[in-house]
């Protein structure tokens, strides 16, 4: 009772997001937003909530993740890394079909059979054979149906997000056939976001001192990075500044 | 339909020579950064300087930093807080990049493609360090006399759209105080 009910609160979230008139680009076809003016109201929050992941990242998750890749081999940190991502393909699968991407969905599903069968994920060997990796998730089958990005949102211990892309992670948790059918499905999201920690940890370490505000920083990363995974020409449709003579 | 076609044919034989000119250009002065990254002989102020002269010579230096700001600072700033502005900008960019190419060991810089698009080639690399590839594109403009890199966007992240949204924030904190930013730049460094 308690899940259906946190599935309809969810779908009511959803259904609000698309109807709210948020900032995002009105001549996209998907719900891009533009730079300047990322909705975030709760601002002052955000930044509280992020100086706290920053606090315990940096006495529990840093010291961690530092020592892991001290000892760890380089296969093994790789192999890891594939294991956790393999775990997502058949989400994607999902994601893919509901996109209406069935080529897409069928690699991701094949990349799941061949990599679990051969190496229980460990080792990619699909890419190999030339069935490369899409990212993808419910947030951006989502957008790609046109909901908003509605408020930036920072989420204790995980991170940056928005309301659409977090409501996004919340079904999938529900709907992906992996962690509904493993005991201990919680062990294995920690895995998950603890393996996602590890895989940006340089980044991370490059970003912390970097700038002068690194709130706003981290929040246009994180958009830029969205809206490369919405949009075909991202790149190109980047703004530039005016030119002058030098 | 004849003129309409040597018009086409013009037209491409124009944009593959200025691609191949950029992508000429990309070629040595991206092998000349590797040289200035792995030298590790001189001295930090000696390294410093190689870092300075590579990047007032192939980045459009002025053009970033204005844009950064947007036109209506630029046309509410006097001609000495801009100067004052430019100068401490460009001593960051240096610094920035300084800072991040000591953080790797790149080994090799290779060009993928180069696109255009109004007037802008965008130069798609791949920068490869001991463990991983990274994707890096350059945004390139013809000046007429040299080629100058406009942005750098390392695996999805603009660095112009970056700096544009950490800029404008602490201009709207400082009701657009050109000197306010310009402090801030400098307590960074």
């Amino acid at each position: 009772m308690k899940k259906h009910l946190k599935v309809l609160l969810l779908l009511i979230s959803v259904t609000f997001l698309h109807n709210i008139n948020t900032y995002a680009n009105e001549d996209a076809s998907v719900s891009v937003i533009s730079y300047d003016e990322i909705y975030d109201p709760i601002e002052p929050i955000n930044r509280a909530v992020l100086n706290f992941n920053f606090f315990i990242d940096d006495v529990a998750i840093r010291p961690i993740v530092k020592t892991y890749k001290f000892i760890a081999p380089e296969p093994v940190e790789k192999g890891v890394s594939n294991f956790f991502s393999n775990l997502k393909e058949p989400i994607r699968t999902i994601s893919f079909i509901l996109q209406g991407e069935f080529y897409k969905s069928f690699n991701s599903l094949g990349r799941f059979t061949i990599n679990s069968l051969t190496s229980l994920g460990t080792f990619d060997l699909a890419s190999r054979v030339g069935m490369e990796k899409n990212e993808t998730d419910f947030g951006i089958t989502l957008a790609k149906g046109g909901v908003s990005s509605g408020p930036y949102i920072v989420i204790p211990i995980i991170g940056p997000s928005n309301l659409r892309d977090f409501s996004g992670d919340v079904l999938e948790y529900f709907v992906d056939p992996i962690s509904n059918n493993v005991p201990n499905r919680e062990y294995v999201a920690i895995g998950g976001g603890l393996n996602e920690r590890i895989d940006i940890d340089e980044q991370l370490d490059k970003v912390r001192d970097a700038s002068s505000d690194r709130y706003e920083m981290i929040k246009s990363i994180y958009y830029q990075n969205r809206n490369a995974q919405l949009e075909e020409e991202y790149i190109q449709n980047l703004p530039v500044p005016k030119i002058y003579i030098e | 339909m004849k003129k309409l076609l040597i018009i086409f044919c013009i037209f491409f034989s124009f944009s593959s020579i200025q691609a191949s000119e950029v992508s000429e250009w990309f070629e040595k002065e991206s092998n000349q950064f590797l040289e200035i990254i792995n030298n590790n002989e001189g001295t930090e102020s000696e390294n410093y300087e190689r870092y300075k002269y590579f990047i007032n010579k192939n980045f459009a230096v002025k053009s970033i930093a204005y844009g950064l700001i947007g036109e209506s600072i630029i046309k509410e700033s006097s001609k000495n807080e801009l100067t004052i502005y430019l100068n401490v900008f460009t001593d960051y960019l240096i610094t920035t990049i300084y800072k991040l190419a000591n953080s790797s060991t790149s080994r090799s810089i290779t060009l993928k493609d180069v696109d255009v698009k109004d007037n802008i080639f965008i130069i798609k690399s791949e920068i490869i360090d001991k463990k991983t590839s990274v994707n890096l594109y350059w945004k390139v403009i013809d000046t007429g006399s040299s080629f100058k890199i406009i942005d750098i966007i390392v695996e999805n992240t603009s660095y112009f759209v970056t700096k544009k949204s950490e800029f404008n924030k602490i201009l709207r904190k400082n009701r657009g105080s050109l000197e306010a930013l310009i402090k801030e730049i400098q307590k960074i460094k």
